[in-house]
């Protein structure tokens, strides 16, 4: 920690891997500031050298590459609203960030990569991309590899935001007829969320055919509830089945979070109804 | 909001002109207290209790002295060599309770979490904060009493050292005979109300900037304050000089809802820092530190007895307010005012309602909007509606039923206090009409769609303000001065101030109509004690009655010389002229005129001819002081306090969506009676902030603790208050009964609504699960809440279904 700081903007990706393999720990990457501002202002973290990454080309833009959107790390959330090709292919991402708190000045700084590296469970933006089986690009000394969100995210040893940067974000488009939505529950409009859910879903001659659920804000990791929720292949939707998919969402949650927006008991309880009610909104889109 | 009917088009009262003050602050021009920074300028850090409830064993300053750039540190017993114990705002001895010493900085034991131990005066705020959290201090724990009930209890450990137990004072509030009502009643209904701990949040937190004067040996203390003279007073008894030798300057203030009312440790904390160290010394409060100013937290034990027919025969209400521990600030205050608005608008007479104010291990209070009024209105409107609902009255009707009858004024409560004015029966049916409460009822029958059910609650609030505390510089009358310069331009200085509102709007538009002369000729100074008059700052939504009333007195008399001036000039007799924005007109012969500027300057120098009529400068100072306030005490030794006895009507229609217990408000009506109104944007402004507050509180803000006593809410990530969102369409309408015993029939405006708004809304959520037996009388009615009660309810209709 230091009270009169460094400050280091690299211009290439390559020379910003380069600077971070060279510093030891009390480095910080900054690129929104959302995440990471708050935490000094209010004392709880004081970095020795800053790098900011918001100079780095390779980390901008959004495109379509091999057949699947990839999306710069420095994406702010306010493009991913806004821009034309998520919105028509990934529109279920486009409606997660726009849920995100926090008004416009954050979603004019806030990035998707930051939104990611904070891996904190009450954001909008991983679900979704969990649901969507996203994959990130990262670079750490030098080396430059492509995980799965979900394996990334499993435990905090990635070293993002202070040893490794991640790069772009690769999301295959949302099939045509696929049934998407996400849903959130906030006690009110400037609390973070109590529960949300990603899903996605597709019907079969009346009968559901395929689905993908994701469940946050209640337990400190994404609940992925696609397997568990397997039995609903073949099914029709009902009141019932409804009943039951809201029952095996909540059981999933084994350790749920207890703050001062809501007891554990019904975070749990409210993993099952925003779980279920987003699954029938996505099945009611699907064709 | 609707259009208020203008009176008379060609008076600036009435009309909803924009803010003088108003523009400075949204293009980021006003100097707030933060703003002001001075040479060699050093900033302090405060190091606060870790613990609930400790003795101090020791504190280690060492590490703190050793960070280049820090000054001085402090701890309690240093700072005790120096000052004084802080001298209450509101001395509980007064009043028959108990006074304990509190001190700028705890000296060996610490009584609340977040209390001051130490301080550090550094050149950087940054260095400060680094050299704080290297001062060590040993603790030994106390087992800390942090709730009502455990601070009662037979052998309660007593939370201030020589006290006998923790109740700081109990008052009754008896009259008539209720044990008799009780007793013929065909009914009587029990309601244990829970109102939980929730605060003010200003956007601007608390700011000291003090300065030592070398030319003088005098302290100027630039500071948030919304008391600048009674602020000066409590400093001089603390730091141990003279009035004269102290300047307190509070400039432009973001919101203060009484939380910046005086008594804090750090006001005269920076005073002596300053006057030690030599140089400007500031701190400014971090929003954790805001939060830990606490209010509202009360238990009512309320029963009430009724006839067959709804009509309430007696009250009785045990009333229990958890202050936290002691402080010199007025927050306890708050819980003596709950008893003393009791009953209300209601006309029973036969009322036994006792005051417990207890001590805790909590941290302290201070004033919140209401005053504890709006707990008044909180525990009676939900009792009302627990009998509605347990009886089957109609909530509107049983109300009706009770209310004091608009022919009735002045009329004196059964605790002492003489309301002016009121039509409170017109009011609820207003309110009503303006939202639609009969279609609405239809809606509600068609019973829930999609498992959302709707609810509609109603609510009223009186709430006195203005008020006056015998002994206290809780004063009830204030002073302006009026002062024409020779180019006619006019500044006029109160000795009122504004937290934000817009008062000196309202002051101008009021001089400028007394006067004869345009709005944009006047400035208005307020918050300075060496250039305005002594004066006692805003509180209790006293500003525009006293500091209006006493400027217009003022304008008078300053009218009235440049009256005889003019008249000189013109060669005629006074009653032949005509003032108005500005121009002087011969009555006979409009076209023959002459401007005030020209007058005024005849009035500064033709002082042996024209002007020799009159007593130079053109000023004016005068007081106005409410003559319906009475500390006389009557037969049964009761005082009347307040001059003003503003009231509405609250109406709020919600939908509670059962599965998660989430409520949305849909639609919000309020009838508002707060006598003449001066500026209805004003107005409406202000009631609609005091609805925000109400559902704020009535669903999202709390603050909470752990088992130890400390503090989790500590940001605004956890006190959430209400957002646009959140908030439903307000439908205001006026509904406006003059006092008789004010300048112009005023009453105050800034005050009033967060009880009945939170009560409207707790009563719609209740409303609208009535068909699944669940209600819920402690507040906050979050989500999770809400689902719980909604889950025990649910729970108890199947036991009962299986029993059956």
């Amino acid at each position: 920690m230091s009270l009169y700081p460094s400050f280091a903007r690299p211009t290439s990706l390559a020379q910003a891997s380069e600077l971070l393999a060279g510093l030891s720990t009390g480095t910080v990457i900054i690129a929104g500031g959302q995440e990471l501002m708050p935490h000094i202002n209010q004392g709880f973290l004081q970095p020795d050298v800053y790098v900011d990454v918001g100079g780095l080309k390779e980390l901008k833009g959004i495109a379509e590459v091999d057949s699947r959107i990839a999306i710069g790390a420095l994406t702010v959330h306010r493009e991913l609203q806004s821009d034309l090709l998520v919105r028509a292919q990934l529109p279920l991402l486009a409606e997660s960030v726009s849920r995100a708190g926090g008004g416009r000045q954050v979603h004019n700084r806030g990035t998707i990569g930051g939104n990611i590296v904070a891996m904190h469970p009450l954001y909008d933006v991983v679900p979704a991309l969990l649901a969507l089986q996203a994959e990130v690009e990262i670079i750490r000394d030098g080396q430059l590899r492509c995980v799965a969100l979900a394996d990334l995210i499993r435990d905090t040893s990635h070293g993002l935001g202070s040893e490794a940067i991640l790069v772009r974000v690769l999301v295959a488009p949302i099939p045509a007829g696929t049934g998407w939505a996400y849903r959130k529950l906030k006690l009110s409009g400037g609390a973070y969320g109590s529960a949300n859910a990603a899903a996605l879903a597709t019907v079969d001659a009346g009968r559901i055919s395929a689905l993908r659920l994701v469940i946050g804000a209640v337990a400190d990791r994404h609940i992925d509830a696609s397997a568990e929720l397997a039995f609903c292949i073949g099914q029709t939707w009902s009141d019932d089945l409804g009943e039951q998919v809201e029952a095996r969402c909540a059981s999933m949650v084994k350790q749920p979070l207890s703050d001062q927006q809501g007891s554990g008991e019904w975070r749990q309880a409210m993993a099952g109804v925003v779980a279920r009610r987003t699954l029938a909104a996505a099945l009611a889109q699907a064709e | 909001m609707t259009g208020h009917q203008l009176e008379n088009p060609d008076k600036y009262v009435g009309q909803s002109v924009r803010t003088l003050e108003g523009r400075a602050p949204i293009v980021g021009a006003a100097r707030y207290t933060n703003d002001f920074n001075f040479l060699d300028q050093l900033h302090a850090v405060i190091v606060r209790s870790t613990h609930a409830s400790a003795r101090i064993r020791s504190i280690d300053v060492s590490g703190a002295l050793k960070v280049a750039g820090v000054v001085r540190v402090l701890d309690g017993r240093e700072v005790a060599e120096h000052l004084a114990p802080i001298t209450h705002y509101i001395d509980p001895a007064v009043f028959g309770g108990k006074s304990a010493e509190v001190r700028c900085v705890a000296v060996d034991d610490v009584w609340c979490y977040g209390q001051p131990v130490a301080v550090v005066v550094a050149t950087d705020r940054k260095i400060a904060r680094h050299a704080a959290s290297r001062i060590q201090v040993s603790y030994d724990a106390v087992e800390p009493v942090l709730e009502i009930a455990d601070a009662i209890k037979p052998g309660a450990r007593v939370v201030v050292p020589g006290w006998d137990n923790n109740i700081m004072m109990q008052a009754p509030f008896k009259n008539g005979d209720p044990d008799g009502a009780f007793e013929r009643a065909a009914h009587v209904v029990k309601t244990v109300v829970d109102i939980h701990r929730f605060s003010t949040q200003p956007i601007e937190t608390r700011c000291y900037n003090a300065v030592w004067e070398h030319d003088t040996e005098s302290v100027t203390l630039y500071a948030t304050a919304q008391n600048p003279h009674p602020l000066r007073h409590v400093l001089s008894q603390v730091l141990g000089m003279p009035e004269n030798k102290i300047r307190v300057h509070a400039p432009v203030i973001g919101g203060a809802f009484g939380m910046k009312m005086h008594g804090h440790p750090e006001e005269a904390l920076m005073c002596l820092l300053a006057k030690l160290t030599g140089l400007p010394v500031k701190w400014t409060e971090t929003r954790e530190e805001c939060l830990l100013i606490g209010a509202r937290e009360q238990r009512h034990e309320v029963e009430l007895a009724l006839d067959s027919e709804g009509t309430v025969l007696a009250l009785r209400d045990r009333y229990f307010a958890n202050v936290g521990a002691p402080s010199a600030c007025p927050g306890w205050g708050m819980a003596f005012l709950t008893g003393l608005t009791m009953p209300g608008p209601y006309k029973v007479r036969d009322i036994d309602v006792q005051m417990n104010v207890v001590i805790t291990n909590k941290p302290s209070w201070n004033a919140a909007r209401g005053y504890g009024k709006e707990s008044t209105a909180i525990a009676l409107e939900l009792a009302l509606d627990e009998a509605a609902r347990q009886l089957g009255f109609d909530p509107v009707e049983l109300r009706l039923r009770n209310f004091i009858p608009a022919t009735a004024f002045p009329y004196p409560g059964p605790t002492g206090l003489v309301y002016d004015s009121g039509d409170y029966a017109g009011a609820v049916r207003k309110a009503c009409d303006a939202i639609d409460y009969a279609g609405w009822k239809a809606k509600q029958a068609e019973g829930p769609r999609d498992g959302k059910y709707i609810g509609i609650g109603v609510a009223y609030e009186l709430t006195p303000e203005g008020g006056a505390l015998p002994g206290t510089m809780v004063a009830g009358y204030d002073s302006s001065s009026v002062r024409v310069a020779p180019d006619g331009s006019v500044r006029v200085l109160t000795g009122v101030t504004t937290p934000g509102t817009g008062n000196p709007t309202g002051i101008a538009q009021i001089v400028a109509d007394e006067l004869g002369v345009p709005l944009s000729s006047i400035e208005v100074t307020q918050g300075d004690t060496t250039t305005c008059p002594y004066g006692f700052g805003n509180y209790s939504g006293r500003s525009t009655i006293v500091g209006g009333g006493s400027a217009a007195l003022a304008a008078r008399e300053v009218r009235a010389k440049v009256m005889k001036v003019a008249a000189g000039l013109l060669g005629v007799d006074e009653a032949a002229v005509a003032l108005d924005r500005g121009v002087f007109s011969l009555k006979s012969a409009p076209s023959r005129t002459l401007a005030f500027k020209d007058v005024c300057y005849a009035a500064y120098t033709r002082a042996y001819d024209v002007a020799d009529c009159i007593t130079l400068p053109l000023e004016a100072t005068a007081t106005f002081k409410p003559p319906s306030i009475r500390h006389s005490p009557d037969a049964n030794g009761r005082i009347n306090p307040y001059p003003s006895y503003s009231n509405a009507a609250y109406v709020a229609i919600c939908e509670v969506d059962i599965e998660t217990g989430k409520t949305e408000l849909l639609k919000f009506a309020v009838a508002h009676d707060c006598g003449r109104v001066i500026n209805p944007v004003l107005v409406e402004g202000q009631a609609c902030g005091a609805i925000s507050f109400g559902v704020g509180g009535s669903m999202f803000e709390a603050i909470n603790f752990d088992a130890s006593g400390r503090q989790l809410t500590r940001s605004f990530v956890d006190y959430v208050m209400p957002r646009s969102e959140d908030m439903p369409e307000v439908r205001m309408v006026h509904h406006d009964s003059p006092n008789p015993d004010t300048y112009m029939g005023l009453k105050g405006a800034g005050e009033a609504g967060v009880g009945g708004s939170a009560a409207a809304v707790v009563n719609a959520i209740n409303n609208a699960l009535m068909p699944i037996g669940a209600s819920l009388n402690a507040l906050p009615l979050s989500a999770p809440r809400v689902w719980e009660a909604i889950q025990t309810a649910r729970k108890s209709n199947q036991a009962k279904l299986r029993a059956a």
